[in-house]
């Protein structure tokens, strides 16, 4: 029987909406550095956040390439709003999904799913990054639930969520063991939020602090069984790193685009720029490192479906293909010459965007380290 | 309502160039996509569903990759996808498609309405619509471009694009609608619904000739009344001419080609402005 392909039946959807939708506005809403709520809203429609998520329980039913094929044509339109998105599709959901309770679903996640709702995910801390084990946000027993103090920061949509999924600490002396999520509605009595971050890049994600004083939550807002939240955490960090290595490919794509326009548009000595071979020799490169980019991330996409242990895969996609962005970036800044220093053409708005990707889902200092010991080191 | 709407899968360009030698359009390099007057149609069925309950089932013609826009339409709402594929439809002239498709839609047998775009952005001809809705016996409204909700005694009304102005039409049904993008802005296709028009056991069905119960000759090229003899693209083309100098300058000079050209009445001047040459 005749069937349509899934994965190009979704690129193309997503194409025209983020060609006809999104590209228009990205300029604006970058320099405005509003949350894009009409966009996001848009995508909650159409079912974009249930991507990953069954359809018995309320998902589209899709998987993870399906997922990386979406996030990479937004991120090819407007990097802040693929994260805003990613962030709700994934880590801002995900533990409500497995671990909430069929009301607390009811009344956050199918909304969130809808777009309705904003989902975020409280994992930094001022002096705890990479080191989470150092984490020191604190959730003690009390009656009926837990009392919640400390302090987030970079928490993506934290300024304008409707929920926080909490790592916090329940047995300090426990170190990995002791930690935990916890469901946050964002109208519980003590949870304030700080001013929204002046961002370099990515300026519709809207980032601050989250101070939690004394926050009372029931007990089925502890996500998961206690003291399983390091190993649910790294249950989705090779989904995390896979999508974020999608982010990458979908501004490389955008970067490579526009600069092989403009290098067929661009007249100088009276031939085109892409005419001569050192900029051919740069759209080269970026083509290479788009092809690759492109099979580490979908390589890794298939192993998360096919349930297969591929942190090392989706690590080294999330490296690879971030690094391989921020050349793009680089060289589309090189091929448009000095309009690229005008806050009027997108090269500059690539350039700054790339940076969100070097540190979300792992810093590459810690991949590398990481990727050596896989290695063999 | 039961709403059947057709659906055209066209190239992904209103610049339809075709190879100088052969006469055939040159696809290389463009995508397909759903026709866009086909898409206003189906989003016109999809909120008459919504509103007033029934089904809706996209009805497409062409090779095998034109599943695309089936799946899409059912992305869009649509409750159910067929695509008429088979090597005997191939080369159909308007006649030829419009009959398979009324064929098809004689078969669906179930419908209060159809609907299709006003034309299609390739062959730019507007005549399916009016020739299903001839080969079915049905009543038709072209150019239409708002729908009320079906009255009690059975007809519809239909607001129409005319020139300089819109009729309203009432119309029995069933009947055949032919859409413009004035009705509506279409929305995006579900990703859940995309995903279950992919799946082994997705509401599309494929069928050929034998299952609409039609005969060598009825279809495809052998049951066409029009034959395309050769296919070029004109010669020629615009021939654009800047003219240069003040603005005076410039207008007397244009006034003088467009009377070489008759295109104005010989005597015009260029006026007060033009004569002083400072003004523009």
């Amino acid at each position: 029987m005749i069937r349509s392909n899934a994965q190009n039946l979704i690129r193309e959807s997503m194409a025209r909406f983020v060609d006809n939708e999104v590209v228009p506005k990205a300029h604006e809403l970058d320099a405005t550095g509003e949350f894009p709520r009409e966009l996001f809203e848009e995508l909650g429609r159409m079912g974009v956040f249930a991507i990953r998520y069954p359809k018995a329980k309320g998902g589209a039913g899709g998987n993870c390439v399906l997922f990386c094929t979406v996030c990479e044509e937004l991120a090819r339109g407007l990097m802040s709003l693929a994260a805003t998105s990613a962030m709700q599709a994934l880590m801002g959901t995900n533990f409500l999904f497995r671990y909430g309770s069929e009301e607390l679903k009811e009344k956050f996640f199918h909304p969130a799913m809808r777009g309705e709702k904003v989902a975020c995910f409280c994992l930094t801390e001022p002096e705890a990054g990479s080191d989470l084990g150092n984490a020191s946000t604190q959730a003690v027993p009390t009656a009926g639930g837990f009392i919640i103090n400390g302090m987030k920061t970079w928490v993506t949509n934290g300024p304008v969520a409707d929920f926080y999924t909490v790592l916090c600490q329940t047995n300090p002396e426990k170190k990995f063991k002791g930690l935990n999520f916890f469901f946050v509605p964002a109208d519980t009595p003590g949870l304030s939020r700080g001013k929204p971050f002046d961002l370099l890049g990515t300026r519709n994600t809207k980032i601050c602090e989250i101070a939690f004083k004394d926050c009372f939550v029931p007990l089925d807002h502890l996500l998961g069984a206690e003291g399983q939240g390091m190993t649910n955490l790294l249950s989705i960090l090779a989904e995390i790193r896979t999508m974020t290595a999608a982010l990458a490919v979908g501004l490389q794509r955008a970067a490579l685009n526009d600069s092989i326009r403009y290098a067929r548009e661009r007249a100088q000595f009276g031939k085109t720029i892409g005419e001569y071979q050192l900029i051919q020799a740069k759209i080269a490169n970026m083509a290479v490192d788009l092809e690759a980019s492109r099979l580490l991330t979908y390589k890794a996409a298939r192993m998360v479906d096919d349930k297969l242990p591929c942190l090392a895969e989706a690590s080294m996609a999330k490296y690879f293909a971030t690094e391989a962005a921020c050349r793009a970036a680089d060289l589309s800044t090189r091929i448009f010459g000095a309009y690229a220093y005008s806050m009027e053409y997108s090269p500059q708005r690539y350039y700054r965007d790339t940076r969100f990707l070097l540190y979300g889902g792992g810093t590459h200092e810690i991949l590398q380290t990481n990727i050596a010991k896989w290695a063999g080191l | 309502m039961d709403i059947v709407v057709l659906i055209k899968q066209v190239p992904d360009s209103t610049e339809v160039k075709l190879d100088p030698k052969t006469g055939h359009l040159l696809r290389e390099g463009i995508g397909s996509i759903m026709n866009p007057d086909d898409r206003h149609a189906l989003e016109a069925a999809v909120r008459l569903k919504e509103a007033q309950g029934g089904k809706v089932v996209a009805l497409s013609m062409g090779p095998a990759q034109a599943v695309d826009i089936v799946s899409e339409a059912i992305g869009m709402g649509a409750d159910e996808g067929i695509l008429l594929s088979d090597s005997a439809f191939a080369g159909a002239d308007t006649w030829a498609t419009s009959s398979t498709l009324g064929k098809a839609i004689e078969k669906i047998a179930k419908y209060d309405l159809v609907l299709c775009g006003r034309q299609a952005i390739d062959g730019d001809t507007a005549q399916i619509g009016p020739q299903v809705a001839e080969y079915l016996g049905l009543p038709q409204v072209t150019y239409a471009c708002d729908i009320e909700a079906a009255r009690d005694d059975g007809t519809i009304m239909v607001k129409k694009r005319g020139e300089g102005g819109y009729e309203m039409v009432q119309c029995p049904l069933p009947a055949v609608l032919t859409v413009i993008a004035e009705m509506n802005r279409t929305r995006y296709p579900a990703i859940g619904r995309l995903i279950d028009a992919c799946a082994e056991r997705a509401p599309v069905q494929i069928w050929n000739a034998a299952d609409i119960g039609a005969k060598t000759g009825e279809v495809g090229l052998a049951g066409s009344l029009t034959h395309v003899i050769r296919t070029f693209a004109p010669k020629g083309g615009r021939r654009t001419e800047m003219l240069e100098g003040d603005t005076g300058t410039v207008v007397r000079t244009l006034l003088e080609k467009l009377q070489e050209k008759h295109l104005v009445l010989p005597g015009a001047q260029a006026g007060a402005v033009g004569q002083e040459g400072k003004k523009s």
